[in-house]
């Protein structure tokens, strides 16, 4: 229940105005959900050092899951680089070198990780855009694409926990927003159970990013796993996905879930309504475009081509 | 361009302006950039009053441009609108210069929408003679449950083109998108480019060469271009409108029995068997579910209440009068009492019954509800304040009821039958039904069980805000519910923005419904309001929207436990009914009700007295009155909203489950007593 936003900036390397721009566009759908916001934002990234987020809640709480996730990552021969704790968040960089999957289950242990990857940091909280923006100063992100979510909490409660977008729990540098309702959620979450991925909540669209970003970790493109999604999937849905170099979005059979986009030779923008890619161009008459049910695409930060929306066989 | 407009102060009241400034600048402009949504659309509206035409600058995808607008000027929008564009008008003429978001033109009566660009999914929903031109492409389900008028896209169509449409035509000149006409009852599908596949129910036809003159000269008229030999036609194949076979009317089981404890091979049963074994089929009946489910009768007042029939003047006593629905600002329903009618379609019922119960409705100072299937003229003029009711079909929706209603509800299910639309089986498909309905006569219509535009939490806000722009922030805004998931479902309607909530339980009655879903499915009346006071006590919203409880609800007895478990106010269904003469025979969907009530036919209406009934109902309604007026006064309280939980006990295991209040089984014998005595039976 929900509106989604994705942006990737094709040709620039660090854009200033992606956090910026991500707000404006959650804003203008914010009517789809008032009750939390969330951002998944790509900054410069560095080989062998991740940025941990993590929900450490305030006050006597925060203090005791600060230092456990201190004594976590010494267990773990992680070396903190920077760290910083603002708002429910504790925001930490690390050298390591490990398997991530192992890793981030373990850190799991110290306290709720909101994401985990050498570029990939997601911020989200209750309230609206402008609620978030000013607790984190999202605002202030520069990057190359990032995702965006507001929510309106229906059947779990509101809680930042509960918010979007999804880390793919295990995965480095994966990211989901989703609107709309996986059906057969638990046959596909059995399946991956067994092969003894672990969920972190009973949420549908977690579901999404631990199956994609396990496709991703076979060796299948993003493009690919995309694809086998729209069949392997039951349900209503439009999501967005996004991966260090990547963005893409896939979109149910019954195209019960809005979705709209627009496409420059610098940006792709989508959004759940056109009124959110108005707000990145005020004033002008967009010449956007509807993807058909049952179709998916996916865009690369370096321009290349990846190809425009195709469907699911 | 901006023709000199902004001179106009956009603020200053239209009657005032020189005349002049009419003369010299013809076009109105609004600029959104400065201009909220809410504030221009009570502006189109005032420039429409005085037939001035209306520019608008900046939309930027805004939803709900111009809806509500019933005057014949034109709207030219400079950019790209968003959701409802030109939704729910009668009569005017828009233009977008780009694209749109979902259902453009949603129910419009007459007017015209021309679209440049493109049109996101649900174009034309619902409507009843517009003519909406798409330039571009066009989105899934264009034209779903459209009943007349024309839709023409000039680019590509999406899936399900005309899916449940019941008249008008869709014209595509590209190509079609994949299940064409799934479901549709009536109306005509054309298409120039490639048709790539029917839907159910739906099959490829000749066209006429006198429709292919009609479309030509309707392309015409638009500028539109198209090779004449190229239009394939889409129809309904006529093989889902009627069940296969009816049932066959069976000497009826009166309900006492028919509801009264069974053995495995009860009379009910025999008889299910047997028809089962004919039709083929579920089996579709009136009334409510008869199985015995715990109910409000296994909950009994802690207190003494013998001295109840004492006062000859309790009425005046206590203090009933109720106000629903003015959370948002909006004209709240002014009841003398905690008590509404329960929706129930004209169309189950007949125009008569709805008309008596309307009389009822204003002599005992409350409100009544349209239900499904529009608004006549008798009931309007009958009923002082009536809500109406919207549903997935659309069938009797339009402008011009909404303004001149009391409240809007919009239906998402009800307790009988969770999950489903209405059923209005095909001997009550009147000529005169089908044409406030605007679908084909003597059909077995099944409505469909979800909205066009709700398939989510987040439309329905956007839905919530159209009827809200559209009536100037008039009218409440309730949710009618049948409850399941009521827990989250309560927590929706409350961050919609509705009003109040109208929460019906598993025992609530219907016109026609499968059998099996009546039994079976949903929760029982006293579990659902449990459910929605939980769901907002979790997130810390108790009381912060109204709830009428209703489904099987008797008498005032059940609506005093009801208020006392929590509910703001209660509505009947059928109490109302048979208190103005049903006789219980559940036989409402074969349409030959022989006391004239459930049925269409006139020369059973003609049995129907509507001033004899309407006395009786308000009758029954005073006895209503005054039984909450004794039990609260006996309870001593002075006013019904001090009614509470601890006045409650359970008599059995189960309601004191439900409900948490303490199992007290020793006060079943003084329950009987007083029941006996201020009860009606
Ligand atoms: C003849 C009849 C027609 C009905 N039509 C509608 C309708 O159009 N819309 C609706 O929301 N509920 C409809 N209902 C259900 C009632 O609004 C209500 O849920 C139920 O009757 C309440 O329970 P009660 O009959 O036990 O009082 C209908 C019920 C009956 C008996």
């Amino acid at each position: 229940m929900c509106g989604i936003a994705g942006l990737l900036f094709k040709n620039s390397d660090y854009h200033s105005g992606l956090g910026r721009s991500l707000i404006d566009m959650l804003d203008g759908c914010q009517h789809r959900g008032p009750d939390s916001t969330g951002f998944a934002l790509y900054g410069p990234s560095q080989r062998g050092r991740l940025v941990l987020r993590f929900l450490v809640g305030e006050g006597r709480g925060a203090e005791k899951a600060i230092s456990r996730i201190r004594s976590v990552l010494s267990e773990q021969q992680a070396r903190i680089d920077e760290e910083y704790n603002v708002g429910g968040h504790f925001r930490v960089k690390v050298s390591v070198d490990h398997d991530i999957r192992a890793f981030s289950y373990a850190m799991e242990q110290a306290a709720q990780v909101f994401s985990i990857g050498e570029s990939l940091e997601i911020i989200k909280d209750v309230g609206g855009a402008h609620d978030v923006d000013a607790l984190y100063r999202v605002h202030e992100f520069e990057g190359t694409h990032g995702l965006g979510h507001v929510r309106l909490a229906t059947e779990s409660d509101v809680k930042p926990e509960a918010a979007h977008p999804f880390w793919a729990t295990g995965f480095s540098d994966v990211a989901i927003v989703h609107n709309g309702q996986i059906t057969n959620y638990w046959k596909m979450r059995r399946r991956l159970e067994r092969r003894d991925f672990e969920f972190r909540t009973d949420n549908d669209s977690e579901l999404i990013a631990v199956y994609l970003a396990e496709k991703l970790s076979e060796g299948v493109s993003l493009d690919e796993a995309l694809e086998t999604s729209i069949q392997d999937l039951d349900g209503t849905f439009s999501f967005l996905v996004s991966t260090m170099d990547e963005i893409g979005y896939a979109k149910d059979k019954l195209a019960a879930k809005p979705m709209i986009m627009y496409e420059t030779e610098n940006l792709v923008a989508i959004a759940s309504e056109e009124v959110s890619l108005n707000r990145l161009f005020p004033g002008r008459a967009l010449d956007t475009h509807e993807p058909p049910p049952g179709t998916y695409a996916t865009w690369r930060r370096d321009n290349r081509p990846v190809g425009p929306n195709r469907r699911a066989a | 361009m901006p023709r000199g407009a902004e001179i106009i102060d956009r603020l200053a009241p239209i009657a005032e302006l020189p005349s002049v400034f009419y003369e010299a600048f013809p076009m109105a402009l609004i600029d959104l950039k400065e201009t909220p949504v809410r504030e221009a659309n009570e502006l189109i509206r005032q420039y429409g009053a005085v037939g001035e035409d209306v520019e608008i600058v900046n939309p930027d995808a805004r939803h709900h441009l111009g809806v509500g607008l019933t005057e014949e000027i034109s709207v030219r929008i400079r950019g790209s609108a968003g959701y409802f564009c030109a939704g729910l008008t009668d009569g005017a003429y828009f233009e977008v210069d780009n694209n749109v978001g979902w259902g453009v033109g949603d129910n419009i009566y007459r007017g015209t929408v021309v679209v440049r660009g493109n049109a996101g999914a649900i174009p034309g929903v619902a409507i009843r003679g517009a003519e909406i031109i798409i330039h571009g492409n066009m989105g899934s389900r264009a034209g779903q449950v459209m009943k007349s008028g024309t839709l023409c896209c000039a680019g590509n169509a999406n899936f399900m083109a005309g899916y449940m449409m019941y008249g008008g035509r869709i014209i595509i000149l590209g190509d079609s998108g994949e299940n064409v006409g799934e479901d549709m009852s009536a109306g005509d599908i054309y298409v120039a480019g490639k048709l790539l596949s029917v839907g159910s129910d739906a099959v490829q036809v000749d066209v006429l060469p006198s429709e292919l003159d009609s479309i030509m000269e309707f392309l015409d008229r638009y500028e539109l271009k198209a090779k004449r030999g190229d239009f394939k036609k889409v129809n309904n194949a006529g093989k889902k409108l009627r069940y296969g076979k009816t049932e066959q009317q069976v000497r009826s089981i009166p309900f006492h029995t028919f509801s009264g404890k069974c053995d495995y091979w009860g009379p009910k049963v025999q008889e299910d068997v047997w028809v089962k074994s004919q039709i083929g089929r579920y089996r579709i009946r009136g009334y409510g579910g008869a199985r015995t489910l715990p109910h409000l009768s296994d909950l009994a007042f802690r207190s003494d209440l013998s001295t109840i029939g004492d006062d000859p003047h309790v009425v005046s006593k206590v203090s009933m009068n109720t106000r629903i629905g003015g959370k948002h600002g909006a004209n709240p329903l002014d009841l003398s009492m905690p008590v509404l009618i329960a929706p129930m379609s004209y169309g189950a019922l007949s125009r008569s019954t709805k008309q008596a119960i309307g009389i009822a409705s204003s002599l005992s100072g409350i409100a009544e509800n349209t239900g499904e299937g529009g608004m006549s003229d008798a009931q309007r003029d009958a009923a002082d304040q009536l809500i109406f009711q919207c549903l997935g079909g659309r069938l009797g929706w339009n402008i011009h009821d909404m303004k001149r209603a009391n409240a809007l509800e919009i239906y998402i299910s009800q307790g009988a039958k969770p999950g489903f639309g209405g059923q209005l089986m095909a001997k009550k498909v009147t000529k005169e039904l089908a044409e406030i309905r605007g679908i084909p006569e003597g059909i077995d219509l099944r409505s469909p069980s979800r909205h066009p535009d709700i398939l989510g939490a987040d439309d329905l806000v956007i839905k919530v805000q159209e009827f809200r722009e559209a009536t100037g922030y008039r009218l409440p805004i309730s949710i009618k519910l049948g409850a399941g998931r009521i827990h989250d479902d309560i927590k929706i309607a409350l961050k919609d923005g509705f009003d109040f909530v109208e929460l019906d339980g598993m025992q609530g009655s219907t016109g026609a419904g499968g059998a099996e879903v009546m039994e079976y499915v949903g929760i029982p009346t006293i579990s659902a309001i449990v459910g929605a006071l939980d769901g907002l006590a979790e997130i810390d919203c108790a009381g912060e929207i109204q709830i009428v409880l209703m489904g099987g609800l008797r008498d005032g007895i059940d609506a005093v436990k009801a208020l006392c478990l929590g509910a703001d106010a209660v509505a009947f269904g059928t109490s109302a009914i048979i208190a103005g003469g049903c006789i219980a025979c559940m036989q409402c969907h074969v349409g030959q009700c022989v006391t004239g009530i459930a049925t269409q036919d006139p020369d059973h209406e003609k049995r129907y007295n509507v001033s004899v009934e309407a006395r009786n109902i308000h009758r029954f309604l005073e006895v209503v009155r005054w039984q909450i007026a004794a039990i609260t006064n006996a309870l001593g309280y002075k006013n019904v909203t001090s009614l509470c939980r601890d006045d409650l006990v359970a008599l059995t295991p189960e309601a004191a489950e439900i409900t948490r209040l303490a199992y007290e089984p020793g006060y079943r014998d003084s329950d009987r007593n007083f029941s006996e005595s201020v009860g009606l039976g």
